[in-house]
């Protein structure tokens, strides 16, 4: 039962991080600058750079390119939200 | 700062940082071989190699996880956070290496698949004298990777500072789990009671230096309330010292309210870059300068100088008998207050 708990797992694992590596060059190559306008001028080593990181985060990111969020997300925090909710 | 990206931001400090630390390791990693050899000449190159770079990953965190209280507690520590990232990721590399070369020696020899073989290979949870410890050390380097892997400021901003720092809040968890591996890796190997003492010193040094640097800061989290016409009074203005900042905690936050001369200012003390303690840092060339990595912010409108454009909000600060009243309302990152100036002394 838990070898196959395991076997199982890994599988999984595998298969999210063979998907993950896919999308993850193509983000590097076209979608940072998708979501990110600063990536534009990125150069080919933070391309590299940002491959493990989008081919672990890969549902996330490719939500957001897929919806079209031209600019990284707005920061939150109490002064923040507080300024927002009727600050000057 | 938020320009275009690119893989390292590299200048002469973060050179000598990392040359020192290069050196560092291959000085430990040569060391720790090649007394190895001599206490032990029947070891092999390989188990000295997979332990000397274990003890070195582990070694390292120790001191990553040190370095934040120690500056907390004493300046002079400082210089050594400017580049704690890439002590996180050399120490995720040696990890990593670790790791590749004990799935080899343990687990690659059979017929089973060796990341099957980690975790089914030993399932004797209910005895602490032969618990699997090493898919602890497993758990330990998914966490180690996911932090490493977002370690550039593209996922600094992309995921904004508040995300990024919880999911690299993470490495506590790291921590634990690899106080675990190591501790059971040592009562299944060692008879000497060294080794498990030395795990225990490294483990009460990182909790007793937290609590100490927390213990130092115990009262700057208590919000201060409004009082007459719902300004918040800080302090007086003698007690600022020239070029820093007095932090309270206002709207549930920290304010640093810096003065530079006569005039006094307050932001929001959380700087864009990393969440870092703005009110820690000091007015250098006339801008808020973040001790741990230099972002900038001018003190009247929170805005970084072009062309860069973090932003953090900002306060209105009013001088009455000398005291330090500040609106409590924060107004939206980057508004331009005007500042509160005192009287020139007669």
């Amino acid at each position: 039962m838990y070898a196959s708990l395991v076997n199982l797992g890994l599988a999984g694992l595998g298969i999210y991080a063979v998907l993950g590596l896919a999308f993850a060059v193509a983000f590097a190559v076209r979608g940072a600058q998708a979501i990110d306008p600063a990536a534009e001028q990125g150069t080919w080593g933070f391309r590299v750079l940002i491959v493990p990181g989008a081919a672990a985060l890969w549902p996330l990111l490719l939500l957001r390119w897929v919806r079209g969020d031209g600019e990284p997300p707005e920061e939150r925090g109490a002064h923040r939200d507080g300024a927002r909710g009727g600050g000057a | 700062m938020s320009q275009g990206y690119r893989a390292v931001g590299w200048n002469p400090q973060k050179k000598t940082y990392d040359r020192v630390l290069g050196l560092g390791l291959l000085l430990y990693l040569g060391l720790f071989v090649g007394v190895g050899f001599a206490l032990h000449p029947t070891a092999t190159a390989e188990t000295l190699l997979l332990r000397g770079l274990g003890t070195s990953a582990f070694l390292l965190l120790h001191g990553i996880l040190c370095i934040g209280p120690l500056a907390r507690l004493d300046r002079r520590f400082l210089p050594l956070l400017y580049n704690r990232r890439h002590l996180g990721v050399s120490m995720f590399l040696l990890a990593l290496v670790h790791s590749v070369f004990a799935l080899i020696q343990f687990h690659a020899l059979g017929d089973q698949n060796p990341l099957v073989s980690l975790f089914v290979g030993n399932t004797r949870f209910d005895s602490l004298a032969h618990f699997p410890f090493q898919p602890l050390g497993a758990a330990a380097l998914a966490i180690l990777f996911l932090m490493a892997a977002t370690s550039h400021d593209f996922w600094l901003a992309n995921l904004s500072a508040p995300v990024w720092k919880a999911l690299h809040m993470l490495v506590y968890l790291a921590y634990a789990l690899l106080v675990m591996h190591v501790g059971l890796g040592i009562l299944q190997a060692e008879t000497s009671p060294l080794w498990a003492g030395l795990v225990l010193a490294g483990l009460a040094l990182v909790l007793g230096l937290h609590l100490v640097a927390g213990w130092r800061e115990r009262g700057l989290d208590r919000e201060l309330a409004p009082g007459d016409a719902g300004l918040v009074d800080v302090c007086a203005i003698d007690e600022i010292p020239e070029g820093r900042a007095r932090v309270a905690t206002i709207s549930g936050e920290r304010v640093a309210v810096f003065r530079e001369g006569l005039t006094v200012t307050a932001v929001s003390s959380l700087c864009q870059h990393q969440n870092g303690p703005l009110g820690e840092g000091r007015i250098l060339d006339g801008l808020i300068t973040c001790p741990w990595h230099g972002y900038q912010y001018d003190p009247c409108s929170g805005r970084s100088p072009a062309p860069f454009t973090e932003r953090v909000p900002t306060f209105r600060v009013v001088l009455r008998s000398g005291r330090v009243l500040v609106d409590p309302t924060p107004s939206p990152a980057g508004t331009e207050q005007v500042p509160a100036c005192a009287e020139q002394p007669q």
